[in-house]
């Protein structure tokens, strides 16, 4: 929608431009229901599960991004969009072989701190587009996740099912505008046209 | 080649204009068929009801056609200085199924802004002549404010009770009463009650991703099904190739593409395109012949050019407090119009409006500002329902260098072209533009906030697309004449956002249907001039 743009760093999607966004339009995969994975194996699936609950750890009542299913989502995602699979498929491989350059472990397997540093290692070699999208898609599907809204909702008081089932709100108090009315006309008179009158 | 019985009125395009064109002349007798590129929303597809509607609006809702894809769409591309980013969609009702009902009248001095302020172009007629038509829209549509705000000509009761502000709208208005300026609740294309058989308006909120409960006046909701029951021959998933031009020199109708892929010719006494401020140029762009090289109705050159989109930005308070921003109707709050005529105080000539928001949600604000990672939870905790939004709107003056034109590398499903646009805010943009953020961050403070953040002036945020085919009493310097008749063919019309030949600086829709129901008139008042020689004959 239009009100997603990353602030400061927004790219107008069309189509003289690769991007990932104009080949998921049509990857329709409904969030809150569990799923399998179905393109990666076992390993990647666990680096990408690793990878999204490091992009948005734990925090008191919300999850991590791994545990309401985001890996799976990116991969229900690429399963419907075969043609953005390299690119998952080469980032994975890359986040593997820098944790297992630097630490002799599997990313997984790495503590919350190694997870970030390596992210950020990734980052800084040039794979962004490959970054963004796998942060996009995670930022997705973790909140549009019924366990997630419900938790923000218990911590901010904002009723992310408001949209489901409306809500009532007092109507407008006309009295507030009794000093505006009292105001001048405030728009300008031409020859021939109206008349400045209340 | 299937030709189809002739009709007394051919209308391309099911949108805001295109639909309340039908829904005028089937009302007063004509014999209308409409072709629309797109089909009926299916509204159990509308991303709003769903809990997770914030992704469906990134995808199949997706305002971008580049994104959504839907098999109507065609491909657009930006280029300029400041890229627009281009919202639309192609369905019945057309763009406005994706709006959010923002739903504004024009100042009378938006249609002078040549003789008022030496630059632009005047409009070929006044507010005066456009007001009793205003007026017939917003009873169509049950539009929802209050009369009597002075930043307007007097008019009639509105049919609705403006939407609720809740708190968001009652902070604003308290910093409006602080300042000492104008303010005014927005007027919105919403029914607030039960109006003609649409349910009351239950607050749902993020207008733009669709209103199952049907209280969002949009076109398929408003016009559509009168237009129906009047007659209208409505063919969804037809994409029109070309205008078809006469030995006359007058349009036969038009040729297009159905939905198995052949292609027909569609037949009429009078044929208005109503495509909206890219498909418009688009469709008269490729309608080339012998006697019209360059596109139809372009003798002037200018279909395509003078691209307006407003200056357009958002500014965001934060405050302390919870301000209850998910309730209510996204643009349902209080607005102002302390800024909106030109300032000879100023360093730029028009003006802005600031629109009143609610809170982002989520998704968009997890996308907006939440880095990744550790710090993540904490900068979402800070602003989720503590922040409240501004919507900014500016005059964009017309120039030719901002434009749309044919691109033949980016093709649409039947092989037929796409749009590139390029645009770059003027000087007169800029100052205004910054002008209106400065204004806007004063607005948030005086409202209580401990910081304000705005999205600057690019890229654009394109819902409005408008100029591109502008009217005038000058066929050298426009494309239509005063009621949207192509000076160069006497019976096409072309009456969308693409004839307005300035933008104001509030939203158009209001506009484009007053303009549209005019142009109606004007057909169903004119309709003996075109039986003369046609098979086809308005009764």
């Amino acid at each position: 929608m239009a009100y997603d743009r990353k602030q400061g760093q927004h790219q107008v999607a069309q189509s003289s431009r690769p991007d990932y966004r104009l080949e998921v339009g049509r990857a329709e995969v409904p969030l809150g229901s569990p799923r399998d994975f179905v393109v990666l194996d076992p390993a990647r699936a666990a680096t990408l599960k690793a990878w999204t609950s490091t992009l948005i750890p734990a925090a008191g009542r919300r999850p991590d991004a791994g545990s309401v299913g985001a890996a799976e989502y990116i991969d229900a995602t690429v399963h419907l969009v075969p043609s953005i699979r390299p690119v998952l498929i080469h980032a994975i491989d890359e986040v593997e072989r820098l944790a297992r350059t630097t630490t002799r472990r599997g990313f997984s397997e790495c503590s919350a701190e190694e997870r970030e540093a390596i992210l950020r290692q990734f980052l800084s070699g040039g794979d962004r587009d490959a970054f963004s999208m796998v942060s996009d898609f995670t930022y997705e599907a973790y909140y549009g996740h019924p366990k997630v809204l419900a938790a923000i909702e218990a911590k901010s008081g904002w009723r992310g099912n408001a949209t489901m089932t409306g809500s009532p709100i007092a109507p407008f108090d006309t009295s507030q505008l009794e000093r505006v009315r009292e105001l001048p006309p405030r728009y300008r008179i031409f020859e021939g046209g109206p008349e400045v009158k209340r | 080649m299937s030709r189809e019985p002739d009709a007394d009125v051919l209308v391309i395009g099911s949108g805001a204009a295109g639909a309340a064109i039908c829904s005028r002349l089937a009302g007063r007798g004509a014999r209308v068929r409409c072709l629309e590129q797109g089909e009926w929303v299916d509204r159990a597809r509308l991303p709003k009801s769903h809990p997770d509607w914030e992704v469906r609006g990134r995808r199949y809702w997706a305002a971008n056609p580049n994104v959504r894809r839907w098999p109507a769409d065609y491909p657009v591309s930006s280029e300029g200085q400041d890229p627009i980013d281009v919202y639309m969609y192609n369905a019945v009702g057309g763009s406005q199924i994706g709006f959010a009902g923002n739903y504004w009248r024009m100042a009378p001095s938006d249609f002078k802004v040549r003789s008022l302020d030496g630059v632009g172009a005047d409009w070929p007629f006044d507010y005066e002549e456009l007001a009793p038509y205003y007026a017939i829209n917003e009873a169509e549509v049950g539009v929802a404010g209050l009369a009597g705000d002075p930043c307007g000509p007097p008019r009639e009761p509105l049919p609705n009770p403006p939407a609720p502000i809740g708190r968001p709208g009652q902070l604003l208005v308290n910093a409006y009463e602080k300042l000492g300026w104008y303010w005014w609740p927005t007027e919105q294309a919403i029914t607030t009650r039960p109006y003609r058989g649409r349910p009351a308006c239950d607050n749902r909120g993020w207008c733009t991703f669709g209103c199952p409960q049907g209280s969002l006046s949009t076109a398929d909701l408003t016009y559509w099904p009168g237009a129906l029951k009047n007659g209208v021959d409505l063919r969804t998933q037809a994409r029109v190739r070309e205008i078809v031009i006469g030995e006359d020199g007058r349009a036969l109708g038009a040729r297009y593409y159905d939905q198995d892929g052949v292609v027909r010719d569609a037949r009429a006494a009078v044929t208005v395109v109503a495509c909206g401020g890219l498909g418009t140029p688009l469709l008269l762009l490729m309608s080339t012949s012998p006697s019209h090289p360059d596109g139809l109705a372009n003798s002037s050159g200018l279909v395509g050019k003078n691209l307006m989109v407003h200056v357009q930005s958002f500014a965001t308070g934060l405050f302390e407090e919870p301000v209850d921003g998910w309730n209510g109707t996204w643009g349902g709050t209080v607005s102002t119009r302390q800024f909106y005529e030109t300032d000879p105080a100023r360093d730029y000539l028009r003006g802005f409006i600031m629109s009143g928001c609610r809170g982002w949600s989520p998704l968009n604000l997890a996308l907006q500002i939440a880095p990744w990672g550790s710090g993540h939870h904490r900068a979402f905790d800070e602003r989720i329902n503590h922040e409240i939004s501004l919507y900014l709107c500016g005059e964009d003056l017309p120039e030719e260098s901002n434009r749309v034109e044919l691109d033949w590398d980016h093709l649409d499903g039947f092989g037929m072209p796409g749009v590139v646009t390029h645009h770059e805010l003027n000087d007169n943009s800029r100052r205004l533009g910054r002008d209106m953020i400065g204004h806007a961050h004063q607005v948030l403070e005086a409202a209580g906030a401990r910081s304000v953040r705005d999205f600057g002036l690019a890229p654009i945020w394109g819902w409005h697309l408008l100029g591109t085919a502008r009217m005038g009493d000058d066929p050298r310097t426009s494309v239509a004449d005063r009621f949207n008749r192509a000076h160069d063919v006497p019976n096409l019309f072309i009456a969308d956002g693409s004839s307005m030949p300035t933008s104001a600086g509030v939203n158009p829709s209001a506009t484009i249907q007053a303009l549209a129901l005019r142009c109606a008139d004007q057909i169903w008042e004119s309709r003996r001039d075109y039986d003369r020689g046609r098979s086809s004959q308005i009764r």
